[in-house]
């Protein structure tokens, strides 16, 4: 077992590149490989070759299961994810499963959680979070103001924060910038800057300015996964009433999405696929960015240049996420249970399954590509 | 069985007295359960005040029914580790139901809560609190509560703590749902349910009248259906009852069994029976003088298989408390039975109602074949002295399905928990004066016995076919959901999950009169609480 999984880590899938391989460590053989990664209770983050669909190592993650939120270093070896009710932050180097990196936000007076919020520095040493700190008297809790928390990656096993700015309160996923800003999607989408702590508007949703007859948006990121396209997405749902009687049969209902260029920190706002039904989670082709793919209780394709939903599959059960190969011929649909359903993404077409050992629930998928 | 002949009866009236011998012993007992509250609650609460009349952080500044305050000494036990005997916990439940609890009115409108009769919509709740407050459980739970601002605010503190993800949820993340708790609704909830009110204190000074004695009692268990009886209650402590009940049902079978009863805040009134075999948990409320107990009763097991229950306290005098049934179709001969008690004299149903026949009679019950004439509605009824009211009517004009809502739940099978059923009841009306049916006029004549039926909800339930999975519902109005788990011959592996109506078809005539309710047939609930 051991040899194989040897075999795929180095991403090697023929078995002609194979023989190379083990003859010397060729250097054309060496592609980028990608990975994808996902947590499943109990709690074990597993590291899946992508181009066999096949489990290449599991690392346990210390504590009971948080939300299976995870954030990767910026070369993609090491994987951060919220654990123990997601008090506690661990690492990993994904190409071993050793742990590098351990917080643990909580003490016994105080109760820090983080909702869904990791990432990593633009230059790969610093880790934020937004945490949401309880104070526990003895006979009643105090609710304090959220912060964004800075930890440096190199304190390891036993970091302990370094800076804090206040930030809003309802932040979920967080993202950085390659100017280094940090992304919060919250109420509205905003970006803080973790040397200063000084924040600016990126999209306005609660406090939008789209005139009365639009619905307020419902905005909620609970995954984002744009790294094949290096962006973030905001989802949202709102309806655009056709007078002021507010009558909700009527209405044009829409999904949204505030997307920020993870490349410039700029973001779009377009409310562009009709709401035909739930999507938990959307995702962007890398190859075109009018081409989006969401999933739910369906695996979907839209083109929002056109409004058009292009092809709905059916999926056998709830999968709340998604994410794509990077030369974008492949999705993955995961979350929920234990099985992720992989569907070539021309038509939308089932073309295999991953079993894993335990459901998924509300965990990240995420792609890591290592570079050689 | 002691209690339930004349003799004894007539020695238990001097009630009042027994009521201020009760008074006497009270402040014994607050000092045994401030001593609790000292060796137990104060190694995380404080205590400030004077010995006589001491405080007691975040304990002395709310009041709750027995049932709150049952809830929160079990988070206290299960999540803060409060180390507590059992019969310690069920004395300060006693304490602080009686010394900080819920004046009668102050409950009123909620008491389906403490009834457990949760197959209801709710309705009063102010909406904006109901939105912010009552997605997770019902607007009685805090309705039922009367508490300072500050304690209002400190809650608002312990969802936060103790239940992080509140503000993320649907309907709280469109808001600034923590800012609009602490600084809008706790200040709303402060005023309309605030700690020190007229109703309490005029309630604390009261006499109360002690609840022992002989109480006449009509009812109704699914399944087994309506029934008369009489309950003993014979005094075991101060607030404590032995119960003895013995009845019949409509059918003529009998009832019998035993039990004891607690009674908290002068009024709540909570036994627990073993009828025939079953256990039986009884949640009534006295009115204030004490005389009539009003509830519902329910199996002990399952809560939501109950139905309505009554007493009326024999205190010599002539009394009907029920006529069965309720209603005389016009023409008909019908048999009546008036249950009562110290039923004496002369017969009469009212206007243009000739009793036939007089088929049994005893001071507790009397049987009657009855037909009626003349217009539709309410007739006096009276036995003696004793009155009662009964409905005429020519035609059934509607039929109303209680519960209109239900939730029910999946179980059983490989699951943890047990199926959640929902008993059914039909209640007829005629069309009133007007003429028209569905109108504030309709005449209500009360339960009538119905053929049940289900059928899915509409065209999507329809496809799915949800009244082929989803459960079934038997003659008795009782609907029992499918098994838990996927279910592989549904579209996806559904659950046994389906929207419903749930049809009562009721007889009238010639005529078949229908009535629809909704039925929601959901998954498991693995969530236990005291109070919904
Ligand atoms: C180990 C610490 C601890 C002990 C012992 C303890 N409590 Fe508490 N209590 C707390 C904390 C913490 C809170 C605030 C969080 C909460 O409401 O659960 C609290 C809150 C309360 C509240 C307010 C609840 C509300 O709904 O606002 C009441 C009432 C209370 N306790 C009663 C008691 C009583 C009575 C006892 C003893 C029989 C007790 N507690 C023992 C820690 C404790
Ligand atoms: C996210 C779901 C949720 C929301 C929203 C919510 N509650 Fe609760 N509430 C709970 C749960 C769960 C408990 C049970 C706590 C326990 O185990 O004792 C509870 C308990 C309570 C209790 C009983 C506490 C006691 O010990 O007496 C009250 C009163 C209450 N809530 C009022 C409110 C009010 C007022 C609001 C709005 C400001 C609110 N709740 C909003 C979930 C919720």
């Amino acid at each position: 077992m051991k040899l194989t999984n040897t075999f795929k880590s180095a991403g090697l899938a023929g078995s002609l590149v194979m023989g190379a391989a083990l003859s010397a460590v060729a250097p054309y053989a060496m592609a980028d490989q990608e990975y994808l990664l996902t947590v499943t209770r109990p709690n074990q983050l597993h590291v899946i070759d992508m181009s066999t669909n096949e489990i290449a190592r599991t690392c346990d993650i210390p504590g009971p299961f948080g939300t299976g939120s995870i954030a990767m270093s910026p070369d993609n070896t090491h994987a951060y994810v919220l654990s123990n009710g997601t008090k506690d932050i661990y690492g990993f180097d994904i190409r071993n499963c050793d742990m590098t990196f351990k917080a643990e936000q909580s003490s016994p007076t105080l109760q820090v959680i983080s909702m869904q919020s990791i990432t990593v520095s633009a230059d790969g040493t610093e880790l934020y979070t937004v945490q949401n700190p309880v104070k526990k008297h003895r006979d009643r809790f105090e609710v304090m103001q959220p912060r964004l928390a800075v930890f440096n990656i190199e304190d390891g096993m036993n970091a302990k924060v370094v800076r804090t700015f206040p930030v809003d309160r309802r932040i979920t996923k967080i993202a950085t910038t390659a100017q280094n800003e940090v992304i919060l999607g919250g109420a509205d989408l905003k970006a803080i800057n973790p040397e200063t702590g000084d924040i600016r508007m990126v999209s306005k949703l609660a406090n939008w300015e789209k005139g009365p007859l639009w619905l307020p948006p419902d905005a909620f990121a609970m995954h984002s996964q744009g790294e094949q396209a290096n962006e973030y997405i905001m989802p949202y749902v709102t309806a655009k009433f056709d007078s002021e009687e507010w009558n909700f049969e009527t209405a044009e209902w829409w999904w949204g999405m505030s997307r920020v260029d993870l490349e410039t920190g700029e973001a779009e706002r377009v409310e562009t696929i009709p709401f035909e039904f739930i999507i938990f989670n959307f995702i962007t082709d890398p190859r075109d960015s009018n081409i989006l793919y969401g999933s739910f209780n369906t695996l979907s394709k839209h083109d929002i240049s056109k409004n058009e939903t292009l092809a709905v599959h059916e999926l056998g059960h709830t999968y709340y996420d998604l994410n794509i190969s990077g030369d974008g011929k492949t999705i993955y649909v995961g979350g929920t249970s234990s099985d992720i359903s992989v569907h070539d993404s021309e038509t939308l077409d089932k073309i295999g399954s991953i079993q894993l050992t335990g459901d998924m629930s509300t965990s990240d998928l995420r792609v890591a590509t290592i570079k050689d | 069985m002691a209690l339930s002949n004349n003799n004894s009866k007539r020695a238990l009236l001097s009630t009042g007295v027994l009521a201020l011998a009760g008074l006497a012993s009270t402040p014994l007992l607050a000092q045994d359960a401030q001593q609790i509250i000292r060796d137990r609650c104060l190694a995380c609460h404080t205590e400030s005040g004077t010995a006589e009349a001491p405080s007691f952080s975040r304990i002395s500044e709310q009041r709750k029914t027995p049932e709150g305050w049952h809830m929160t000494l079990n988070r206290m036990i299960h999540l803060r580790n409060l180390q507590i005997s059992t019969e310690e916990k069920r004395a300060l439940v006693k304490y602080l139901a009686d010394t900080q609890g819920l004046a009668p009115e102050e409950t009123e409108g909620y008491r389906y809560l403490l009834e457990q009769d949760t197959n209801i919509v709710e309705t009063g709740i102010e909406p904006g609190t109901a939105e912010m407050c009552a997605r997770c459980h019902s607007g009685a739970r805090f309705s039922l509560q009367r508490r300072t601002e500050q304690e209002w605010k400190y809650l608002v503190d312990f969802h936060m703590g103790q239940f992080p993800t509140t503000e993320f949820h649907s309907l709280a993340r469109d808001r600034q749902w923590f800012d609009i708790a602490r600084n809008d609704t706790a200040v709303k909830l402060a005023e309309q349910f605030p700690f020190e009110t007229n109703a309490w204190s005029n309630w604390k000074a009261a006499d109360k009248s002690d609840l022992m004695g002989r109480w006449r009692v009509t009812g109704f268990i699914p399944g087994k259906g309506e029934f008369d009886a009489w309950m003993s209650a014979a005094k075991t402590g101060e607030g404590k009852y032995d119960l003895d009940i013995e009845g019949t049902y409509a059918d003529g079978s009998k009832l019998a069994g035993k039990g004891n009863a607690t009674v908290y805040t002068g009024f709540e009134w909570r036994a627990s029976l073993t009828i025939d075999g079953v256990k039986m948990r009884q949640v009534m409320a006295a009115d204030k003088a004490g005389n009539n107990l009003e509830g519902r009763m329910f199996l002990a097991a399952e809560r939501e298989i109950g139905g309505d229950l009554m007493a009326v306290r024999d205190q010599g005098a002539a009394d009907i408390v029920a006529v069965q049934p309720s209603y005389l179709r016009s023409g008909v001969s019908t048999e009546l039975t008036l249950v009562g008690q110290n039923l004496d004299g002369e017969i009469n149903l009212g206007e243009g109602v000739a009793v036939e026949k007089v088929v049994s009679r005893s001071k507790d019950r009397i049987t009657v074949i009855a037909k009626a004439n003349g217009a539709e509605g309410m007739r006096s009824v009276s036995v003696g002295k004793a009155n009662a009211e009964l409905a005429v009517y020519s035609e059934l004009a509607r039929v109303e399905v209680q519960p209109a809502n239900a939730v029910t739940r999946n179980g059983g099978a490989d699951s943890a928990m047990a199926k959640v059923r929902a008993n059914y009841r039909a209640v007829g009306y005629s069309a009133g004066a007007d003429g028209e049916a569905g109108t504030d006029d309709d005449l209500r004549l009360g339960y009538m016995p119905a053929q049940w039926s289900i059928k899915p909800a509409d065209e999507v339930a329809a496809h799915d076919k949800d009244d082929k999975y989803a459960g079934m519902i038997n003659a008795a109005g009782i609907f029992t959901p499918g098994d838990a788990g996927p279910n592989p011959a549904r579209k996806m592996s559904a659950n046994n999950v389906g929207r419903l109506a749930v049809v009562a078809s009721v007889k009238d005539g010639d005529t078949t009169v229908e009535g629809e309710g909704s039925m929601l047939v959901a998954v498991q609930d693995f969530v236990r609480r005291v109070l919904d």
